[in-house]
């Protein structure tokens, strides 16, 4: 689990009073009352996840993300990154286990709550899932008109998360015509202009050249700054090697601590020899942990975390 | 969400989809005009029968020959019945008078001789007189001397009241089966903009929106489909009324006793709140079926 706290979180909106839903209560990460802040903001506790009886995806999966963290999620194609990322979104149902998001169990939220957690999310996708024949402005607006916000706030809104992601004065333009790299800086604007809690990014760079994903990164960092916490499912290695963020590994259904955040990537020395990882308990870890240069010991399945 | 936003979203919606709202919105204007139709010609039959049931009429034809003192006598006898509220006796050149001011045929009858009308005795009947003791007075004095027949007006009555019934029976069908094509034609058309618009949905599911918000542009979508459609086939129908009623409107009148009028504002507003509510309807269904959200 990690150690680190809370980033300082930027300048506070209006206080909303407590609604009847669950996570009505809460808007952006920086909006949670003393105690709410002093939790973790995400915990997986032994999540299963089974899309065939025999192959569970996630075997006993456990994570901890504390507020103001980011973490990159890693692991081979079809590891369980996405579908991490869909449990937490509710996209998708865990089978077993539970997932507590602000300290509350998404898993066992109704149907008719679960607009309401992916309101405290921001989600950026690979295929940048915007609306091509809107425009700029129109993509970025959908969380805040959701809101039902007045279309004066929404417009301000708007212009100031297009000045983050360096869109400024590109609102008109629609929203096809941009290249790959501006349409993912749409879907980041729209990920962020509520100032959620919690932005998920699933493999945004999957789609961009090397250099625009390292812009796209440097993004996600910058809003990392301002207090949101960020989840960045890749498994582009040169990602992983630049950044020195906090990396879990997930890996034949379990979650693994590949390093913490203040430690560094590159100078982490030998193979990892998967015999030295195993607990008793666990099984050896295959895939991209056995293949990156990582060191043994940083490598540490993660615990359950007590309630 | 409300409404405001619903209609927002909406009018965005129909803009991107402009081609099939219009395609689809002319095939519900032969609906409804079919609807109208069937409604008007109902009304205006309802209203003949109304006219002839209330009036209670019977006409004495005399025969050619016969005096005025003669029919003034008839008449006096007849008026003195408790059953008779008036009698009216007209001769030959009155009922071709008569006639040609109810049939704004003034001018075309100018060559037409003056007792080509047989002369009459029109009785109005008082109000509740029952057809059995209408069809005793008129067998009375059918075997009066100078009597050439009585006009009872019960059979043409009777046929114009089956006609309602019949027309009453072809405007349920009419609304049954504008209804159909209603709930299909909009169904479909709802149908086509969810398939058209999956990632605008599945964008607005990811960022937060309820089932409600995500439904409400397709629900008033084909509300205003319904109300439009309606309303366009109600203008056409209206203008095509006008336009027929001015050269025929006085025969018909003089035919039938009831001038022809176009639908009550209640029935208008009726057909097109329930163009309204059957594309809300049709909508539903639609998204229940095809949107999995």
């Amino acid at each position: 689990m990690s150690q680190r706290g809370p980033r300082s979180q930027p300048q506070s909106a209006a206080q909303e009073p407590a609604g009847t839903r669950p996570f009505s209560f809460f808007r952006a990460g920086n909006r949670v009352d003393a105690a709410g802040r002093e939790k973790p903001i995400l915990v997986l506790e032994d999540v299963y996840k089974y899309f065939d009886r025999d192959r569970p995806v996630l075997r006993g999966a456990n994570l901890t993300i504390d507020r103001g963290e980011f973490v990159f999620v890693t692991g081979p194609s079809g590891s369980g990154k996405s579908t991490v990322l869909q449990l937490i979104y509710r996209k998708l149902m865990v089978d077993d286990g539970r997932i507590l998001f602000c300290g509350r169990d998404i898993a066992r939220l109704t149907g008719e709550s679960i607009p309401f957690l992916r309101r405290n999310l921001g989600i950026v996708f690979q295929d940048f899932k915007v609306v091509p024949h809107w425009t700029v402005a129109e993509n970025v607006a959908v969380p805040l008109e959701i809101l039902a916000m007045p279309q004066k706030v929404v417009r301000a809104r708007v212009a100031e998360a297009l000045e983050r992601v360096g869109l400024a004065g590109r609102g008109n333009d629609r929203t096809g015509v941009l290249s790959g790299g501006e349409q993912q800086r749409v879907a980041v604007a729209r990920a962020i202009v509520t100032e959620p809690a919690l932005v998920l990014a699933d493999e945004p760079t999957g789609n961009l050249d090397p250099q625009l994903a390292l812009d796209i990164l440097t993004l996600f960092e910058e809003i990392n700054a301002s207090g949101i916490t960020v989840v960045f499912a890749t498994h582009d290695h040169s990602l992983l090697e630049a950044r020195p963020h906090r990396l879990v590994v997930i890996d034949e259904g379990r979650v693994f601590e590949a390093r913490s955040g203040g430690e560094a990537w590159a100078g982490s020395g030998a193979a990892v020899r998967p015999a030295a990882l195993a607990e008793p308990e666990r099984p050896p870890v295959r895939g991209l942990a056995a293949r990156v240069d990582l060191d043994p010991a940083a490598l540490v399945p993660l615990h359950r975390v007590p309630g | 969400m409300d409404l405001h936003t619903a209609f927002l979203r909406a009018r965005r919606g129909i803009r991107e989809d402009a081609n099939l709202y219009v395609v689809a919105s002319s095939s519900l204007v032969v609906a409804f005009l079919c609807l109208g139709s069937a409604v008007l010609a109902m009304t205006n039959l309802s209203a003949v029968s109304e006219r002839w049931s209330r009036s209670g009429r019977m006409t004495i034809y005399l025969r050619d020959g016969v005096s005025d003192a003669d029919a003034q006598r008839l008449r006096e006898t007849l008026a003195g019945l408790p059953e008779v509220e008036s009698a009216v006796a007209l001769s030959a050149a009155d009922a071709r008078a008569q006639f040609a001011r109810d049939a704004d045929l003034g001018g075309e009858l100018a060559g037409l001789s003056a007792d080509a009308f047989p002369a009459s005795v029109e009785l109005s009947l008082r109000l509740g007189t029952s057809a059995e003791r209408t069809n005793e007075i008129a067998s009375r004095v059918v075997r009066v001397s100078g009597v050439e027949g009585v006009e009872t007006y019960r059979a043409f009555f009777e046929r114009l009241e089956s006609l309602v019934a019949a027309g009453q029976t072809g405007a349920a069908v009419a609304a049954l089966l504008v209804l159909v094509c209603v709930l299909a034609v909009v169904g479909n058309t709802i149908r086509l903009a969810v398939a058209g618009r999956r990632d605008e949905i599945e964008v607005l599911k990811l960022c937060g929106a309820t089932d409600g918000y995500v439904r409400g542009p397709f629900l008033v979508e084909g509300g205003l489909q319904g109300v439009l459609a309606a309303f366009v086939a109600l203008a056409l129908l209206g203008a095509a009324f006008f336009a027929l009623r001015g050269p025929l409107d006085g025969t018909v009148a003089a035919l039938t006793g009831v001038r022809a009028a176009f639908l009550s504002p209640s029935a208008a507003l009726g057909i097109v709140l329930g163009g309204g509510v059957a594309g809300v309807l049709a909508s539903a269904f639609s998204l229940r079926r095809y949107l999995a959200i």
